[in-house]
């Protein structure tokens, strides 16, 4: 018994607009992820940066890559690009393992 | 005489210049900066002073090429040698002198070269030449490793979204007919003007995709999430490795007030039960026994039941709907309906007064994709019945309706609810309701200091002390009241 068959169960009169979720009301559900990395790949840049250590630069790329994609912000990734050519033009020399 | 230094002069020069130009093949082990220094415009200052060890160590080794690179001695030997000879012959004899040089080495020669220390024994020092001064691109390894990384996160980027979209086309392609039929609109985004069905998912991010139906019987609208796994993410693509995950298809019907009775109701996954009960505000509110195993109303021992009363249990598990979960138990996370839904427990901050969550009636079911992460757009199709199923409950519940008893049980259990909350809130709400008296009796004192005629404030005061007098004299009768009550 069911309506489907009978009759056509669309009503064009009872639409209602979609509206997206209010992301205040459940900020569990938003995934911080992307602002962690943001975040991390400043830190990291300012420490390649200001410390001239290589392999800080290249975890800021790394961390500012991940963010990207979600955020779609440009500054740590060149912040962190930057962080990564500047390293490289003080100091040629080839990145050593730490082992 | 005068010609004899002319030539011996000029002979020194050519022995000089030979010397530079054959130590200037090898700059590293040959501090130029001291040598320089040490050299004036005298051509001879430079035999002078000079460091013994490196003539003692080439002498002592004869490889070849050590023979161009003459040592100040070697010049000694010549300037001795000049005196005697004639100084044009030098020029000739030069090379086969050089060659010569350690045939001809006399010990006895020297003078304080006896105690010449064993370091000649060692071997050349070659100095390594600093590795991006280098020709290599060997010594880069590492940043190459790095690069490459990237290149492999950029590559696994393009690769997961481009599969999360076609699995989600999929997906669309799969359940378009069946959707079109039952709702008017089917896409909306919810920023054009006019309602008119996009006909598309909505893209969320790169692992979600949202699509609103609405414009039917018996609901107000179905909003469907494709959950699909991060595959865009390296990162996540690795952890999933350590640890599979399922993608989700979550469907949130929401429904108007007539179209359901008052019940909380879920059936899942016996870990999906346990989850809800201890997040969800409404499951934890009503259904407060333990989750009932499936397998006393017909379906597998996998899915356990949440019931606000037997009732409801009994009215839901009809032959259909028992046909479906036992048909696609392993699809199914997860089954909610309730019409005091309000979404997870929120964490409730200190010092605000809480109000009772606004409530919709709502159904939620969570499906999982079958593949483990491993999903192919052919496993899209397996989920078509699932939504048909929720086609099937949302017509259902329509109909299902509580008995008396039923109807009674359910009020009181959502008065006992309401009651509670406010219970909890009381402290809070007087709180909050002392401040705001506070602020009502400041705001008027202000507002009377700040009346500049003097009149219309002595009438200001006076009202207010008025009221005051009110207020007390209304607390002492009740007082009485109470007391007399209590007698």
């Amino acid at each position: 018994m069911t309506v489907n068959n009978m009759a056509d169960p669309r009503r064009p009169n009872k639409i209602f607009r979609y509206k997206p979720p209010n992301t205040e009301t459940n900020p569990t559900l938003e995934d911080p992820t992307p602002d962690y990395m943001n975040l991390l790949g400043m830190i990291f840049s300012m420490c390649g940066l200001m410390l001239k250590l290589k392999w800080c630069a290249w975890i800021a790329v790394y961390c500012s890559f991940i963010s990207f994609k979600s955020l779609k912000c440009n500054a740590s990734g060149l912040l962190s690009i930057s962080a990564v050519v500047m390293s490289y033009l003080q100091n040629p020399q080839p990145m050593s393992p730490p082992w | 005489m005068c010609v004899g230094f002319q030539e011996l002069r000029f002979t020194l020069l050519v022995y000089t210049i030979n010397i530079r130009v054959s130590l200037g093949r090898y700059n590293d082990d040959f501090d130029d900066g001291e040598d320089i220094a040490e050299f004036d415009d005298n051509d001879f200052a430079e035999f002078e002073d000079v460091s013994e060890d490196p003539a003692v160590d080439v002498e002592k080794e004869p490889p070849p090429r050590a023979a161009p690179s003459s040592t100040p001695i070697e010049d000694e030997e010549d300037e001795a040698t000049v005196e005697n000879e004639d100084g044009q012959d030098e020029f000739e004899d030069a090379d086969a002198q050089d060659q010569d040089m350690y045939s001809k080495y006399d010990n006895e020669e020297f003078e304080g070269h006896e105690k010449t220390n064993p370091s000649f024994k060692d071997t050349l020092i070659y100095r390594e030449v600093p590795a991006h001064l280098q020709n290599s691109w060997e010594s880069y390894y590492m940043e190459i490793l790095m690069v490459t990384g990237l290149l492999a996160y950029i590559m696994n980027y393009i690769i997961g979204k481009n599969k999360n979209s076609r699995l989600a086309q999929a997906w669309f392609n799969s359940h378009r007919e069946l959707l079109e039929s039952n709702f008017a609109l089917v896409g909306d985004d919810g920023t054009s003007k006019e309602a008119t069905s996009t006909g598309k998912l909505n893209q969320e991010n790169e692992h979600i995709y949202n699509l609103w139906c609405s414009g039917r019987v018996c609901c107000e609208g179905m909003l469907i999430q494709l959950k699909f796994l991060k595959r865009q993410d390296l990162l996540n693509v690795l952890a999933r490795m350590m640890r599979p995950v399922c993608d989700q298809v979550q469907v949130k019907v929401t429904l108007n007030d007539e179209d359901m009775d008052t019940f909380v109701f879920a059936v899942g996954s016996r870990k999906a039960m346990a989850r809800l009960q201890k997040e969800m505000q409404d499951l934890s509110e009503f259904c407060g026994d333990k989750p009932k195993s499936g397998a006393k109303y017909g379906i597998p021992e996998s899915l356990s039941i949440l019931s606000e009363m037997g009732e409801v249990t009994d009215g839901v598990m009809d032959s259909k709907m028992v046909h479906y979960l036992t048909s696609h138990a392993d699809k199914i996370e997860s089954i909610h309906f309730s019409d005091q839904f309000s979404g997870p427990k929120v964490m409730q901050e200190e010092g605000q007064p809480l109000k009772l969550p606004e409530t919709k009636k709502t159904l939620l079911f969570t499906f999982n994709v079958p593949g483990m992460g491993n999903t192919s757009p052919k496993d899209m199709d397996s989920l078509l019945p699932l939504m048909n199923m929720v086609i099937y409950s949302i017509d259902k519940l329509k109909k299902l309706r509580l008995n008396r008893e039923g109807k009674q049980k359910a009020d009181r259990n959502r008065a006992r609810v309401e009651e509670n909350f406010l219970k909890q809130t009381h402290a809070q709400r007087q709180e909050a309701a002392q401040t705001r008296r506070e602020e009502k009796k400041r705001a008027e004192k202000e507002r009377i200091m700040n009346e500049e005629d003097p009149d219309r404030q002595r009438r200001l005061e006076e009202a207010a002390q008025r009221r005051e007098q009110k207020k007390l004299e209304k607390k002492q009768m009740k007082m009485k009241q109470i007391k007399v009550k209590a007698m």
